[in-house]
Order: structure tokens, then C-alpha cells, then sequence
């Protein structure tokens, strides 16, 4: 017992005595002990000698309060010398902090002044890193928590190892010059604006918002992402969208090495707030939703109208058009195939789509992008100009060259760029579905598409023949079962309950009990089964589509079902005839539009 | 400071000197004396004077069951709880000099204390292993107490008094948790306020209690630090003091039955093989007669005389084994300390949640629960727990069995409390190193 005691309180005071050591002999203590006797030897006035004899080692710390809130800088504990200009050549931590005329330091006297003081501006202002800490691991935020390590010099443990050497250099400090230099054009900050100049020319302001720039709602805010997100996190982002958020339907765009750095300054350098704005400002900025400062750090194009077609293709190929879209060899695997766009739309269609997307295709996800209206309709002319049809001989080279990149290499209705789309293109492979629908109907369906949905109407480049022979190639291929022939059903050819609102009235109460758990209470398709089932649910908000479909055929889907989905013959569930004709009032009356159509319709 | 550190000297007392010199020479005595009534102890009157006159010691009675003292029955862990309280009540004074309890400026501060402030480091470390052991050490002081089925009577109200101490426990560790605001501390306290949320009927104002807003923001690092540096450790300090108080007038420890075949005391032999502790039957009281201290004296008590029991003097016998419990703990803690920092993360985001956030490790068992059923995960089952826990001294009323580990005669409570404290455990664990992102389940190797 006795021993154990005695060993238990050596072990106290052993401990005692490391942590009492470690107290008093700090690192930085031998760096001003070191700084001390060397600038004493270097000391040729009486001034220098007087400024370094009798000083002990102590914190030394720039309170600073002018810029946002308040930071305590200590760096200068380590970094003693930083002031001095004797130590230009020494080595880290004794190096004095380099003077630079393009930093807008100045010679007075022969002596160097420095235009940013560290009396007034601190370190982590510029150099991010922790001010408070006196262990070099934890003030270069080296420490993996640290949100902001010193910007271009200090890498953490967990990033990913490829980019440890791009995600260095002194440019990367710029980002933190562009807190107080927001002006355009500021020669210190050049790879900001490079950074701001891609976000534009690439069209990423399309998808998300930077407060004061842009307002895309696609992607997320970008406004603090200098704020929240270290470089690594930006850079994987840029290059790789995938990898933190696995549903990301953002492109992968091609950029070099040097594009990404420039983004990744420009995000950097986004912070929510930065000192220079006041906050009326941000205020007026956040009202006009940024649209000024868009229009101009996106330079438009002076739209000559003889030119317009060719004007049209350029701007499609700068301004990453082709990072969703395919057009020729170029697929950027997101967004439908515009190479027969001519053949499958007209110009008005195409420059209503531009100006408002979810006109005639209500859901679909293309942002309103800035152009100006000249150069909307350079762009159309353009795309309404590409009417050079494919040669198609089989059915077969028909599918895989027109229907395969959303219907997908099996007919299952996963394309490419399926879950882009909605609604879902259809599962080919459904073979009560497909056989329940006449030939009339789905070759109608290929040759004038649907309307309000991404199937565009084929019948400029498919004829008849040409229709039928892509739904054989599907029937052997796809289907795998033979039609049968469909029975008669008892169909009303208009709605015999006339239009009333106490008739759409009755059709929403049925509509909500029975309805409601698939397609929403709103009838949008987004009820709380909808996500359980596929194909989805159909928006029944969807102007153009359901202004395209006759009474009959909703009195068919409702009365029978629809084979192959989980809509089920409400016939079988005791509906009548009188209440199927409220629902399809109701249903009428929350699309009461103009007639759906997808242009281009055969002759 | 105890006698035994200093040499002390038994002088007979001199006549007093008149010069100054001599004065002075005495004065160290003089104050010595003054302060110490008792000289060294060398014999056993001086060993029960010294332990009856100290203030410091007379917590412990005069004489102590050897059981008591046997390292292998108690561990020495509800001790080793009492001196990490210690601990966490000097070192949590030391940080409050440093500590500002505002959102703005708790953060800044915790950097001090790891960057500038002298000893900052150890001081935040051996608080928050401390903290963490206290929970664990209370915990296993609990099955220690239950596997000896050292709750029986006359000992109910002291296990009732230990699971009230758990719960104390439980909220001082709580409470602190939120003090150095980083994301840590911050989604930690959101997901374990959410719990108490999911209590019925009164859940949303119990939170709300607790948070003084909707969420956790400046309200709830307030509260949480009056709770934490005023009302918790007042409370614990005092039900401490009954919980020793408690030992002391239900006679000691627990130990087995002395068995039989040892030397049969001599006077009370109407209580032959009766325990050092002997009750005492109370005698009627008449309201008109005027009766000294001890005849107001019940059972059970220790009885202290020439009875040939099994107990040994306090001094130094049970103060050798106090210090010693002492310098294990504290030693454990200051390597503890030297080697691992306690955990600081980023800068509380409000707008950014770690995922998964978890909550401190001693309730992600209930979170666990939790992620099967909010209410029963979160409210009932913990509720059944703690009743079931402070009702078992009324449940379980067999005398046999105590003073033994897993006494055969107690195989179904100890089987029973063993399964309690392993799904216990194993919760923990799973909540702690097996669920990820999405409090999906995942391996941590």
C-alpha cells in the first residue's frame, strides 16, 4: 500500500512538473529570445539597440475592431520580426513580412511604410488562420476543425490528397483581398474576377444564387459558401459534383486547372458579408436580385440580326449550353437532345421556352438564364435553323439514334437523363400498359409527342411508316408480348356533365377523398404515396398536357385504370359515370389555358 | 493539511517564557496545538480522538468494518466519484475566472483557454475527463451497489439518494456539455433537448424551459450555465452530504453476516452473531422525562467498545485507503489529461448540422432508442428505468444475499439488473461507434 501510494504520487508530480515545464518553456519564447540577441547584434543605432535591450519574452497581440467583428491576433508572438525589415532573409518564424509596392507599401525616408498596418489590420484578416492560438498547429489551423486554415499555405490532414498541391499559393489570398477591394477590374485581385467571369461565362448563375449576383434556385446558394465551405470542399465540388451529394444533377464541366483555381477564389472570396458593402446597400442589391451586376459582368453580345444564326451557335458553345444539352457529338448528359431541335419545335415555341422554361413544360428544371432579349433570339434562330434530319433505315437505328437517351438502352425508362426528367419517360418494358393503349394512340404519341412533357413530336422526322416501325422494334424488343385486341369499353366521347362550379366543386371533394393520396390534394402528383410509385403519379396542374387530352380519355384512365400503373379502374370501386364527369370538371377547371400542343405536330 | 504530514513533536507543556525570543519560539506550537488538538495518534484512544475531534474526519466513524476496507468489495468507486466531484469543483472554479457564458465571446474563450491562458489546457482537460468519468464511475458505482445487494434494508433510502445523485450526474455533464458553444456542444444539447421534447403533454414547455427560446442560441448557453456552476452542484453538493450521512446512520457499509463460529460476544449474547451494527430497539420515549443525547440514540449504529468484533480504527487504516483511492484517481486523470485534449470542433453553424449529430455518449443510448420511437425511446422507457430503478430497494425485500457479489441467493435481481445494465451498454456502444451519417448503421473499422 505504501508503495503504491509513494508511486502514485510521484506520477502526480511528475506530471505536474512536464505540464509546469511546458508552461514556462514555451516555442515561442525561445523566437523572441532568439529575435532578441539577433537584433541586438544587428543594431547599429542607438534606437535599434534601445528597441530590443531589456525586452523579455511576452504575448504580443493586435487587437483589431474595424473589420467586422473583433479578432485577436497573436501571430505576431512567433512572428516577432514581421516588422523588421533586417530579418528580409531569415527563415520562418524570424522572416520579416515582404514589403510590396504593388500592396501599396511606400519608401519614406528610406524606409518602408507599409499601407496595410498590422496595428490595423492584424494577420487572419488577410491570411485567415487562427489569431488566437500560440501552438503553431492550432494557429495555422492546421487542426481539422479550423474552418479557415491560412489561406494558400496551410492544408489540412483530410483533404483529399490530389489537390493538396493546387490547393496552394499565394494567389488564394486573394479572395481575402476582395472582402474590402469589391471593385471590378481591382488589379489585386485578379483571379477574383477571373473566378466571377467564369461563374457567368459557364453559367453557374443559372442554377445558383450569390447574393448580389445572381438568383438560380437549381443549385445551392453560393452566397456564404466562402464562409462555410474550405477550398478543398470547393474544389472537390467544382470538379467532381458527385462526391458530396450523391443526387447532384450539377454538370461536369471542362475546365482547366487554372478555371478551377479561379472558381475556387471567387467562392472563396464569397462570404456573405464583407466589409466593404454597407448595408444599405446589400439591401437595394438583394431588391433588384442582383440583375444589374449581371448584365454587367456578362458582357452581351451585340446581336447583328444577319448574323443572329451564327451569333446564336457562339453563344451556345461559350456559354456551356452543351455542359446539360446535346447537340451533334457534345453531350453534357443532363437535358434533352437539341441536334433536330428545328425539326421538333418552331421559334415561337423555342423563345417562349427560353424566356419562361416552365411555359410549356411545366416541370421542367432549366433555369432562366440572363440573356438579353437579342440574344434570345440569336439563340433561337439558331436552334430553330438545325433542320438537317438523321438517316434512320430500321427501326431499330431509329430508337437508339431518337428515343434511347431517355427511354434507356433497355426500354425500362432509366435513360441518361431520365431523372431529369419530368415527368419520368415511360417504361417501355410494361407490357399491360403498352398493350392496353391502341397502335394509333402511341405511334399519335411519338409522332406529336405529349404535350407539357419532354417527349417532343417526332413526325417531322418520322413518317407513318417510320413511327410504326420504331413501335415494332419496341413491341419485339421491349414489350416481348404479343397486342391483343382491345375490347370496346363504354366511353363517353365529351363529358355529359356540363361544366359548373358546383359540378367542379363536387369533383374536388371526390377528388381529395379518392384522389388526393397519389396525386396531391393540389393535384400536382406529389400526394404522400407518389414517391412509392413508378411512373410517377400524373401532375394534373400540367396545363399543356391535360389541355391535350380528350374527356374520353380521362373517362378512360379514371373508369379502367391505367394498366401497368398503380391507377386503378375506379369502376371497380363503385364510381359512376356522374362523378367521374365533377372529377374531369374539377380537373378542367385547375387548367383552364390555352390549348396544349408541341409544335411541330406531322403536315 | 493533516498531522501526519508534519513531524509533530509531544512536548510536555512548559511554563510559559517571558522573552520575546522564546515567545517566538513557541508560537509555531502554540498555533499547531491550537489547530490540532490531538498529537499523532499512537495508541487506539488517541486514534478515536482524533478521528471524533477533526471536522475533517469526523465524517468517518471511529472504527470501520474490515469489510469495508476490502479493495475487491467496493473498488472504491462511489469514492472515486466523490473525489472527481473534487476535482471538477476546483478545476470548474479555476475555468469560471476565464469563462464568459455569451455567444459571442464563449468560443473566443475556449481558444484562450487552449492557446494563452496559463495551464488552460490541463485545466480543460482534467475537467472534461473528469466529467466523463464521474458518469461512468457513478454508474458502475450503482452495479457495484446492486450486485452486493447493498440496497436492502436498512439502506433503502441511500439507493433512492444514489439514483437522484445519477441523474444529477447526468445533468451536470449536460449542462456543461453546452458551455464551449462549438458544434460539438451545440448539436449535442439540440439533440438531447429534442429529447426531453418528446415527453407527452409537457414536452414542449419542458424544452422550452430548458432552452428559454425555440432553439439553442444565447437563452440556453445561459440557463445552462447557471444550472451548470450554481443550482446542480448546489444541489449535488448537499445530497452528497446526506448520501454520506446516510452511510454513517445506516451502519456502515454493507457486509455479509459475521458468521457463527467466531468468538460469540461476550455481553450481548441475546444478539449472538449479530453484526457490529446492532439495533438498537428504541426505547419508549416519555414526553415528561428529560433524557440525555444518547437516549435519543436508534439503531442501527456501530457499537464501539471492547465487543471482540471484526472492525478496525479508522486512523489510518480507512484515511490510508481514502488517500490512496485519492492518488489513483487523480493520477489516472492527470495522464489522462497530459495525453488526450479534450475535443474543441468548429465555431457553432447553426445552418449546418454534423451528420449525424449525436448526443454526449451517455445518452446516445436513448438516442438509439429514439431512432425506433421518439416517445418510447426518449421519454417512457428512460422514465420506467429511473422508477423501476428507485422503487427495486421496495421490490426486492429478502434480507439474504447481502454483502456478497452475485449472491446465489439473488441469482434472478442480479440476472435481472445485469441484462438491464448490458442492453444498457450495448445501446451506448452502438450509438457511439456504429451509426453514421444519417444515424445509418455503419462499422467503425
Amino acid at each position: 500500500m505504501r508503495l503504491a501510494l509513494a508511486i502514485g504520487s510521484l506520477l502526480i508530480l511528475g506530471v505536474h512538473g512536464l505540464v509546469f515545464y511546458k508552461q514556462f518553456f514555451h516555442d515561442w519564447e525561445r523566437h523572441q529570445v532568439s529575435y532578441f540577441d539577433q537584433a541586438r547584434g544587428l543594431a547599429k543605432t542607438d534606437a535599434e539597440r534601445n528597441s530590443v535591450s531589456g525586452r523579455s519574452p511576452r504575448i504580443e497581440q493586435f487587437i483589431v475592431t474595424s473589420f467586422g467583428e473583433r479578432r485577436v491576433d497573436r501571430c505576431g508572438t512567433c512572428h516577432i520580426a514581421a516588422d523588421d525589415p533586417r530579418f528580409e532573409k531569415y527563415a520562418n518564424p524570424l522572416k520579416s513580412h515582404p514589403y510590396s509596392a504593388a500592396m501599396g507599401d511606400f519608401q519614406k525616408n528610406g524606409k518602408w511604410e507599409r499601407r496595410h498596418k498590422f496595428a490595423d489590420f492584424g494577420c487572419t484578416i488577410c491570411h485567415d488562420g487562427q489569431g488566437r492560438g500560440l501552438d503553431p498547429h492550432y494557429s495555422h489551423g492546421e487542426d481539422h476543425y479550423w474552418p479557415d486554415p491560412l489561406i494558400g499555405y496551410t492544408t489540412q490532414a483530410g483533404w483529399r490528397k490530389e489537390f493538396l498541391p493546387k490547393l496552394k499559393g499565394k494567389e488564394y489570398i486573394e479572395a481575402n483581398c476582395a472582402q474590402c477591394h469589391t471593385e471590378k477590374e481591382f488589379a489585386g485581385a485578379k483571379w477574383v474576377e477571373r473566378g466571377r467571369k467564369l461563374f457567368f461565362d459557364t453559367n453557374c448563375y443559372g442554377c445558383h444564387r450569390v447574393e448580389g449576383l445572381s438568383d438560380g434556385t437549381l443549385g445551392p446558394d453560393l452566397s456564404e459558401s466562402g464562409h462555410k465551405f474550405k477550398l478543398d470542399y470547393l474544389w472537390e465540388s467544382v470538379v467532381d459534383p458527385r462526391a458530396n451529394s450523391a443526387t447532384s444533377f450539377m454538370p461536369k464541366f471542362k475546365l482547366s486547372d487554372d478555371d478551377v483555381k479561379a472558381l475556387v477564389i471567387f467562392l472563396k472570396s464569397r462570404r456573405g458579408k464583407n466589409f466593404a458593402e454597407p448595408d444599405i446597400q446589400r439591401f437595394r442589391d438583394k431588391l433588384a436580385q442582383g440583375a444589374e451586376l449581371v448584365q454587367t459582368t456578362v458582357k452581351p453580345v451585340d446581336i447583328v440580326p444577319a448574323m443572329a444564326a451564327k451569333q446564336g451557335q457562339e453563344l451556345v458553345d461559350s456559354r456551356a449550353c452543351l455542359a446539360c444539352h446535346k447537340l451533334g457529338e457534345k453531350d453534357g448528359a443532363v437535358a434533352p437532345d437539341l441536334t433536330y431541335e428545328g425539326l421538333l419545335k418552331d421559334e415561337p415555341w423555342i423563345y417562349d421556352h427560353f424566356k419562361n422554361p416552365r411555359a410549356s413544360i411545366s416541370d421542367s428544371i432549366m433555369p432562366t438564364f440572363r440573356f438579353t432579349d437579342a440574344e434570345f433570339k440569336a439563340l433561337t434562330s439558331y436552334l430553330a435553323g438545325l433542320k438537317s434530319p438523321p438517316q434512320l433505315t430500321s427501326g431499330e437505328q431509329t430508337y437508339k439514334a431518337l428515343c434511347q437517351r431517355c427511354h434507356g438502352e433497355k426500354g425500362d425508362g432509366h435513360g441518361l437523363i431520365a431523372v431529369y426528367l419530368d415527368p419520368y419517360p415511360r417504361d417501355l418494358t410494361k407490357a399491360a400498359f403498352m398493350n392496353s393503349k391502341t397502335e394509333a394512340r402511341l405511334a399519335g404519341s411519338i409522332r406529336n409527342g405529349v404535350a407539357g412533357t419532354s417527349m417532343p413530336a417526332w413526325g417531322k422526322i418520322l413518317d407513318e411508316q417510320k413511327a410504326k416501325e420504331v413501335l415494332a422494334y419496341v413491341q419485339t424488343t421491349f414489350v416481348k408480348e404479343a397486342r391483343r385486341e382491345l375490347k370496346e369499353r363504354k366511353l363517353p366521347e365529351k363529358n355529359p356533365v356540363a361544366f359548373s362550379k358546383e359540378s367542379a366543386a363536387r369533383g374536388e371533394k371526390t377528388f381529395v377523398v379518392r384522389c388526393g393520396g397519389c396525386h396531391g390534394r393540389k393535384g400536382d402528383g406529389k400526394g404522400p404515396n407518389s414517391l412509392d410509385i413508378l411512373p410517377r403519379p400524373r401532375n394534373l396542374r400540367n396545363s399543356d398536357f391535360v389541355a391535350s387530352v380528350s374527356d374520353k380519355r380521362l373517362f378512360d384512365s379514371i373508369l379502367y385504370g391505367v394498366q401497368g400503373t398503380a391507377m386503378p379502374p375506379w369502376i371497380d370501386y363503385g364510381m359512376s359515370q356522374s362523378e367521374v364527369g365533377d372529377l374531369v370538371n374539377f380537373i378542367r377547371s385547375m387548367n383552364s389555358k390555352k390549348q396544349g400542343n408541341q409544335y411541330a405536330k406531322s403536315n | 493539511m493533516s498531522p501526519a504530514a508534519q513531524p509533530a513533536k509531544l512536548k510536555p507543556p512548559s511554563p510559559p517564557k517571558r522573552s520575546l525570543i522564546g515567545w517566538a519560539r513557541e508560537l509555531p506550537d502554540m498555533v499547531w496545538h491550537s489547530v490540532f488538538r490531538n498529537p499523532l495518534p499512537s495508541n487506539d484512544v488517541e486514534r478515536s480522538a482524533t478521528s471524533f475531534t477533526n471536522f475533517f474526519l469526523h465524517i468517518h466513524p471511529v472504527k470501520v468494518h474490515r469489510n469495508t476496507l476490502r479493495p475487491t468489495y467496493t473498488f472504491g468507486l462511489g469514492l472515486m466519484s466523490f473525489f472527481l466531484f473534487v476535482i471538477l469543483v476546483v478545476t470548474g472554479i479555476l475555468l469560471m475566472f476565464y469563462y464568459v457564458p455569451s455567444t459571442e465571446q464563449a468560443y473566443d474563450r475556449m481558444l484562450d483557454l487552449r492557446g494563452s491562458v496559463a495551464f488552460g489546457t490541463l485545466l480543460r482537460n482534467m475537467h472534461r475527463w473528469s466529467a466523463h468519468g464521474m458518469v461512468a464511475l457513478v454508474f458502475l458505482h450503482m452495479c457495484r451497489v446492486f450486485f452486493t445487494g447493498s440496497y436492502k434494508k436498512p439502506r433503502e433510502f441511500n439507493w433512492v439518494l444514489g439514483v437522484v445523485l445519477m441523474l444529477l450526474t447526468f445533468g451536470m455533464s449536460f449542462t456543461g456539455y453546452l458551455l464551449p458553444w462549438d458544434q460539438l456542444a451545440f448539436w449535442a444539447i439540440t439533440v438531447g433537448a429534442a429529447i426531453a421534447g418528446y415527453a407527452p403533454f409537457i414536452g414542449n414547455d419542458v424544452r422550452f424551459l430548458l432552452l428559454g427560446d425555440a432553439n439553442v442560441g444565447q437563452e440556453a448557453l445561459l440557463r445552462f450555465y447557471v444550472l451548470h456552476v450554481a443550482v446542480l452542484p448546489a444541489i449535488l453538493t448537499l445530497l452528497i452530504a446526506i448520501h454520506f450521512w446516510r452511510i454513517r446512520k445506516d451502519g456502515g457499509l454493507s457486509r455479509p453476516p459475521e458468521p457463527e463460529s467466531e468468538a460469540p460476544p461476550l455481553q450481548m449474547s441475546a444478539a449472538a452473531g449479530a453484526p457490529v451494527a446492532v439495533s438498537v430497539k428504541a426505547v419508549q420515549l416519555e414526553p415528561r422525562k428529560t433524557y440525555g443525547l444518547q437516549g435519543l440514540v436508534r439503531g442501527p449504529l456501530t457499537k464501539v467498545g471492547n465487543i471482540p468484533d471484526n472492525s478496525v480504527f479508522s486512523w489510518p487504516h480507512l484515511l490510508m485507503a481514502e488517500l490512496f483511492t485519492f492518488v489513483v484517481t487523480l493520477s489516472v486523470i492527470l495522464v489522462l489529461s497530459l495525453f488526450f485534449n479534450a475535443p474543441l470542433e468548429e465555431p457553432v453553424n447553426v445552418m449546418h448540422p454534423p451528420n449525424p449529430a449525436k448526443a454526449p455518449w451517455y445518452f446516445l443510448g436513448l438516442q438509439e432508442m429514439v431512432s425506433y420511437s421518439a416517445f418510447w425511446g426518449g421519454v417512457g422507457i428512460p422514465t420506467l428505468f429511473v422508477i423501476g430503478l428507485m422503487l427495486i430497494p421496495y421490490m426486492d425485500r429478502s434480507p439474504k444475499g447481502v454483502g456478497v457479489w452475485f449472491s446465489r441467493d439473488r441469482l434472478l435481481a442480479n440476472t435481472a439488473f445485469l441484462t438491464f445494465v448490458v442492453v444498457n451498454v450495448i445501446l451506448v456502444i452502438i450509438g457511439t461507434l456504429f451509426r453514421g451519417p444519417n444515424w445509418a448503421f455503419v462499422t467503425p473499422w
